[in-house]
């Protein structure tokens, strides 16, 4: 179980909140307080009071994988292989392992083709790939996805969707401004200028945003 | 009559490829690929910044043109925010308030948020008139809301070529020509409704509403709303 409580940093302030293992979605205007949710997770940031506890450890103290939006600022080496290997370097595993786990993982995102390409020259969206993959290599008990889909098309999204729930992760946290992705998870939170103002699972939640743009429209007659 | 043509502009990398033919009129046209297609590499060939590895391009009455990129700090040229707004020759008082950024004029334009970036270089982008404007993933990083106002403000253009590639498939303008890429090359879906037949990324909703036997007129959210409208009665 993730359980914040008097969780205050800059203009977010959660006063109690309990997730359940499973794929959490967070929605929201920009500025609402996503990301710096998303960075108290992963352990980016800490919190200026309360607390955040991942399984009552600190997020400091877990297995997380981050991905950001603008993937350009995470991404550390020239090429892709060695950007998807780095987690696993990191941590001296042996380099047949490091090898086939990169391939097992580049499978499943579909982007087999590109490991031997630099980083530089992908697409917006490819790299938004090749950051995920870093990611899921290593196995993280949280996988923290802070708007990845913004630069991704409908079938590439499919097909990590798929990734995401075969990767092993406890805990999928993760916001977005696609409804239909945030349709598909087990918990959604809508944040409204630092506060969570509805929580519970899609059925729940998004009736009570009927009307506004955040009504996703798949789900009407 | 500004237009732009494309005669069989090549553009190869290793194994991949890119070929393109056809024409963009005045109005607002939608190019939808997949993650790696070429979107972003057509934009920059048509916007004269990439040489084409073949083929040729040519562009009538076209004398001003602007191409927007996906990521906006590869924009940024201002220290500050009034400094930005300045290098395009916007005066800050006239777009700050209606983006939501009053009082950030001394912020670093890299400080703000993604959004708030995004927004501040659509809006300089589109406080002028360009007789080409492309616009590469212009709704990324942008929240739902803000994405229902630049279709709004993209649909209030009445001269000149826009041309948005993306993949977005919810939250769109009304368009006079759907494009697309489908292995390695640009198909000319023609105009919607009838666009949709042979479209391969049309989106799910237009998808739903067809089979409901109301296929929408464009591919804006009024659309949507005036097709499902139909349904109910």
């Amino acid at each position: 179980m993730i359980t914040a409580e008097f969780l205050c940093y800059r203009n977010l302030a959660i006063d109690a909140l309990t997730i359940n293992p499973g794929i959490t979605t967070i929605i929201g205007a920009n500025g609402s307080g996503k990301t710096t949710f998303l960075k108290l997770c992963a352990g980016i940031a800490v919190p200026d009071s309360g607390t955040l506890m991942i399984d009552d450890a600190l997020p400091r103290e877990t297995e997380t994988g981050w991905v950001n939006e603008f993937p350009d600022r995470n991404i550390l080496f020239v090429n892709v292989f060695d950007e998807i290997s780095s987690p696993l370097r990191f941590r001296r595993i042996p380099c047949d392992e490091i090898d086939s786990n990169v391939r097992a993982c580049s499978e499943t995102m579909g982007i087999t083709h590109l490991l031997t390409r630099a980083v530089r020259e992908l697409s917006g969206g490819e790299k938004v790939l090749v950051s995920l993959a870093a990611a899921l290599v290593h196995h993280p008990k949280v996988l923290v996805l802070d708007e990845y889909d913004s630069h991704l098309d409908a079938h590439s999204l499919a097909k990590i969707e798929q990734g995401i729930r075969k990767s092993g992760a406890d805990y999928v946290i993760r916001c977005t401004q696609q409804m239909d992705t945030a349709i598909h998870s087990d918990y959604l939170l809508f944040f409204d200028s630092g506060r969570i103002t509805h929580a519970g699972t899609p059925d729940f939640v998004f009736p009570f945003l009927k009307g506004t743009a955040y009504y996703p429209f798949l789900s009407e007659g | 009559m500004v237009k732009i043509s494309l005669n069989q502009v090549h553009a190869v990398r290793d194994q991949w490829s890119l070929s393109a033919s056809g024409t963009f009129n005045e109005g607002v046209h939608l190019v939808s690929g997949d993650v790696g297609s070429g979107k972003s590499t057509l934009a920059l060939m048509m916007a004269g910044l990439l040489p084409l590895s073949g083929g040729e391009i040519g562009k009538e009455k076209i004398i001003t043109s602007m191409l927007s990129l996906q990521f906006p700090e590869l924009h940024v040229t201002g220290l500050s925010v009034a400094e930005e707004c300045a290098s395009w020759g916007v005066a800050p008082d006239e777009i700050l308030d209606t983006i939501g950024l009053t009082g950030k004029k001394e912020a670093s334009p890299l400080s703000l948020s993604r959004g708030e970036l995004k927004r501040l270089h659509l809006a300089c982008v589109l406080a002028k008139d360009y007789d080409l404007l492309l616009l590469d993933e212009p709704f990324s990083s942008l929240d739902c809301e803000e994405k229902v106002k630049l279709c709004a403000r993209i649909g209030q253009k009445s001269k000149g070529i826009t041309v948005i590639f993306t993949h977005e498939q919810n939250i769109l303008p009304r368009v006079k020509r759907i494009w697309e890429i489908v292995d390695g090359t640009l198909v000319d879906c023609g105009m919607p409704p009838d666009a949709f037949t042979h479209w391969r990324h049309v989106p799910p909703i237009i998808k739903k509403l067809t089979a409901l036997g109301s296929t929408p007129n464009n591919i804006s959210r009024d659309d949507f709303l005036e097709a499902a409208c139909r349904i109910q009665g």
